[in-house]
């Protein structure tokens, strides 16, 4: 668990509805470098949470950008 | 490296409960939990997926807390009188002590959560009062033929209606209200009597 905490990356997003959700998941679910990941679509930043060990933040901005929604590092 | 702060952990949980309390589930944001815990929403989300998950943890944990106050120097070995008392100290000094923690039960299990957190929290409390029942039926200390929810009002209702006149400070005709030893004792026998056979 106390290990877990560093493999997060946060994202702000405009991943609005389920249909949104849907159009990225296959992408997201079929990255073998992408441990879990969830979009809480019930918050007003619409927060993408990803746990990858190799992936950087740069690299999940690109794949989300590339679909056509946009996507910013959340600062700690 | 991150590290997790315990201390942060616990403004961020004591939070929710109120946020929960004044605003209820739709109402509830993890932006306005992050800013009023002195936090930033990323550091939030590092802790728990999303907002679902969040409320889930905070009624596990209030659950269990409720559940180990109500064990409390309790067993299913106690004669029912005795027992029942015991729950009946328990509650009371629970709902005075813990109001935030009590309105906040209160909103999550008359929600869409309710199936999971209680059945996550309050496991071993059912069973130990399922064994208290049993014992108290074998005993003759309780009349058998009776529901759950006709024993539970009439079990818990009375002290629930005292303490609900004890935290407005008054009854309902607006008399002021002291909830005290004898008159608890009062409505404890006339419970006793209604329940024993």
């Amino acid at each position: 668990m106390e290990n877990e905490i560093n493999n997060i990356l946060i994202f702000g997003t405009n991943i609005k509805t389920e249909k949104d959700k849907n159009s990225i998941s296959p992408i997201l679910d079929a990255h073998p470098e992408i441990h879990q990941w969830n979009i809480d679509l019930e918050d007003i930043d619409s927060v993408l949470r990803i746990e990858s060990e190799t992936l950087n933040a740069e690299q999940i901005i690109k794949l989300i950008t590339e679909q056509d929604y946009k996507c910013s590092e959340l600062s700690e | 490296m991150r590290t997790r702060d315990t201390n942060k952990e616990e403004i961020v949980k004591l939070n929710a409960i109120r946020l929960l309390v004044e605003k209820g589930i739709e109402g509830f944001s993890m932006n306005r939990l992050a800013k009023e815990s002195k936090i930033s929403v990323a550091t939030l989300y590092i802790y728990y997926s999303d907002k679902e998950e969040l409320i889930k943890k905070i009624g596990i944990e209030i659950g269990k807390r409720f559940f180990d106050e109500m064990a409390k120097d309790f067993s299913p070995a106690m004669s029912f009188k005795e027992g029942l008392y015991k729950q009946w100290e328990n509650r009371s000094r629970h709902t005075q002590e813990n109001p935030l923690d009590v309105s906040c039960w209160e909103v999550l299990t008359h929600s869409s959560y309710a199936e999971e957190i209680l059945e996550e929290s309050l496991q071993n409390f059912k069973i130990i009062m399922g064994q208290f029942f049993k014992n108290a039926v074998e005993r003759k200390e309780l009349i058998p033929t009776i529901s759950k929810e006709v024993f539970w009002s009439v079990a818990y209702g009375p002290l629930y209606s005292l303490l609900r006149f004890e935290r407005d400070g008054k009854n309902f005709g607006g008399e002021p209200f002291k909830l005290n030893k004898e008159i608890t004792n009062e409505a404890f026998e006339l419970v006793l009597k209604a329940l024993t056979p």
